[in-house]
């Protein structure tokens, strides 16, 4: 075994060794290409949506008492459909022209251009994502003083 | 529809970035001060770090987007672009942060989870010793109150049982199983002639008269565990015996030892004179009857053998030997006839003439006869007689007749010695219902063994001849018939020295008749 174990170590010091001196082509750094971001950030609000469901599922698991809980509950949902308004507005960007935007004296006078398409409408609506975020930080902000004040009302107890 | 304007989106989206800002904040103010009023909650610290990352996710988009419209309003797009990639990161890396805390608080929540059950548990088993405690500290407090009034029940029954021991008239006693007593109550050593403030160390030996009585109740306790209406005599301290009616328990331990005994006792010696007065008083009366009954057979063959001895003498002159025997014969006639007289008196057969006494006057004229008789054996009389004296209703000449048996009796009784005092006294009683009169003398007096049978007739401890043995039967007939009463005492309480002395008393108690504001003068 004592012999076996050396003769391991001697040849992943040659490989190493072969490695180094003879480089045929560096793989050191991966270069990130444009989409790159967009899948990130894509991925991100998965993982963002699955964190919510997984925290709206254990607290309905745990059946934990009072109003503050499910105001929480229904921040969770708010916030799942802010994402999936998000991401779908990030998917309607990749389909949607940069001619479609129409921008004749300022920003301010910018519209869709026709003929307008379903994919134009739906990356329209998903222009108001905040329809879904601000109710969402709403129920959140319900939820923290429902909590805070049950929680008094027990210490006063 | 050919084209759809994006400033409404625009203004929501400004709108909504400053809403979410507010929110957020908002919301982390809450976490904190949840945080901050219970710092051990898990659940408050996942919250805060939660809205701290949204808020910082909040911060980052929000300002991103406002910056944004703000740029590409003000016609800067090349600047937004430059600054898009920047925060378009900041937002990915914080909701991707956000994610994570949200999910790292799965294993959190477990961690709080066995912390709550914990603290639930020993919520419970604190909860569970609040209340044991509180039940323990009510029945503490029932048992504080129950113990309080058995005290006050204890202590009341302590106090009248004390007051049954101390206030009995009767004697009551604790002894040990070796018959030593334990303790006695005042009206017992009263009764034995004992001081209660020093109480001698007594043994129901020392007390029982006879041994026998004291075995057998011993026997019987230790049998029976009781005796009742057990009559024995007691003996005084003066050495004196008292009369006593007995009742005793056996007092047992656990084991069912015996460990002592406890009695009262009730001084019977008044009652049992008084018996023995009642006794005499019907054997008088029989006697009485039986006298009267042979006084009146006698009385007539008595008068026809003195007639005949009288007829007799005529025709045998004196000095003849049967004018002597018939003088004699005569003589012990009158004499016969005397004591039947004697007899008739006691018998109240004689007729009984009532007035108003005063009963100072009728000694004063007794003493006035016998005073010189007196005189002449050495005897001085003193007189104490009650100048408030109440009168009494009666025969006079009887009544006399009493009186000089009494300083007859005593004049004998002092004779032997060659003189002595003789006190004459009268008083009123207390409640002045009777007249008292007293004949004293400081003779050998009464011997005990003959003090029941002084008032028997033909009764004398004089030589035959000197006494019929009817004086005191006769006086008792007579006070008899007055509703009075005669008590004797012998040996006498000196009033000075409160010890007896020799002599005998015979105090006279008759009815008074007192009106108020009367006097007597004596």
């Amino acid at each position: 075994m004592i012999h076996s174990n050396g003769l391991n170590k001697t040849h992943c010091l040659l490989l190493l060794t072969v490695l180094l001196i003879l480089p045929d082509q560096a793989h050191a750094l991966q270069s990130h290409s444009a989409p790159e971001g967009i899948y990130v950030h894509q991925l991100a609000h998965i993982f963002f949506i699955s964190a919510l469901c997984y925290l709206f599922w254990d607290i309905r698991r745990s059946s934990f008492p009072g109003k503050g809980w499910r105001f929480l509950q229904m921040f969770c949902v708010c916030m799942v459909l802010w994402n999936i308004v998000a991401f779908t507005g990030h998917s309607m960007e990749a389909v949607i022209n940069a001619s479609d935007i129409e921008v004749y004296s300022g920003y301010l006078s910018a519209k869709i251009a026709g003929p307008i398409s379903p994919a134009k409408i739906v990356y329209y609506f998903t222009k108001f994502d905040h329809l879904f975020s601000v109710p969402a930080l709403f129920f959140l902000y319900l939820c923290m003083r429902s909590l805070y004040r049950r929680s008094c009302e027990e210490e006063d107890r | 529809m050919t084209q759809l304007y994006l400033w409404p989106a625009n203004l929501t989206d400004m709108v909504g970035s400053l809403l979410i800002i507010i929110f957020s904040f908002l919301s982390l103010r809450y976490a904190y001060l949840l945080t901050k009023n219970q710092p051990d909650n898990f659940l408050w610290g996942f919250l805060f770090y939660f809205c701290m990352t949204l808020a910082a996710f909040a911060i980052s988009r929000a300002m991103g987007h406002l910056v944004k419209q703000v740029l590409l309003i003000s016609g800067n797009r090349e600047q937004w672009q430059a600054l898009a990639p920047l925060a378009g990161g900041f937002n990915t890396l914080l909701m991707t942060s956000l994610a994570a805390v949200t999910i790292y608080y799965h294993k959190g929540i477990e961690g709080f989870k066995a912390i709550e059950k914990k603290a639930g548990s020993l919520k419970s088993t604190n909860r569970e010793l609040q209340e044991t405690a509180a039940q323990l500290h009510t029945m503490n407090m029932n048992l504080e109150e129950m113990v309080e009034d058995r005290t006050k029940e204890l202590s009341a029954s302590e106090k009248k049982f004390r007051n049954f021991f101390v206030n009995s008239k009767d004697m009551v006693y604790f002894c040990d199983a070796s018959n030593q007593l334990v303790n006695m109550n005042a009206s017992g050593l009263e009764m034995l002639g004992y001081s209660f403030e020093d109480p001698p160390s007594l043994n129901l030996l020392d007390m029982f008269l006879s041994e026998d009585d004291l075995d057998t109740y011993y026997e019987d306790i230790l049998r029976m565990g009781f005796i009742e209406d057990r009559e024995v005599d007691f003996v005084k301290a003066d050495g004196s015996v008292i009369h006593i009616l007995l009742a005793a328990t056996a007092i047992f331990d656990e084991a069912g030892d015996f460990t002592g005994c406890e009695g009262i006792a009730k001084d019977l010696t008044r009652v049992k004179t008084m018996m023995a007065q009642l006794a005499s008083s019907e054997k008088m009366a029989s006697i009485g009857q039986m006298a009267a009954g042979v006084a009146h057979e006698i009385n007539t063959p008595l008068g026809v053998i003195l007639g005949y001895s009288q007829l007799l003498k005529d025709d045998f002159p004196e000095g003849t030997e049967e004018g002597e025997s018939l003088q004699v014969i005569e003589r012990q006639t009158k004499a016969c006839r005397k004591i039947v007289a004697d007899l008739l008196k006691f018998s109240r057969q004689a007729e009984s003439r009532r007035e108003n006494i005063s009963l100072n006057e009728m000694l004063t004229d007794v003493l006035a006869v016998t005073e010189h008789s007196l005189n002449m054996d050495h005897i001085n009389v003193y007189r104490n007689l009650s100048e408030s004296l109440c009168s009494i209703v009666g025969d006079t000449e009887k009544l006399r007749q009493v009186f000089i048996n009494f300083i007859n009796n005593a004049h004998h009784a002092m004779e032997e010695n060659e003189g002595g005092n003789l006190y004459v006294s009268t008083r009123n009683s207390d409640d002045k219902k009777f007249v008292i009169a007293t004949i004293r003398d400081n003779g050998h007096g009464i011997p005990d063994e003959i003090k029941g049978s002084i008032f028997d007739p033909f009764f004398t401890t004089k030589p035959v001849g000197k006494g019929t043995g009817l004086g005191l039967s006769v006086s008792y007939g007579i006070v008899q018939e007055h509703e009075g009463t005669i008590e004797v005492e012998s040996p006498i309480e000196e009033q000075e020295a409160g010890e007896k002395g020799p002599g005998t008393a015979f105090h006279v108690i008759l009815p008074a008749v007192c009106e108020e504001g009367h006097s007597v003068t004596s």
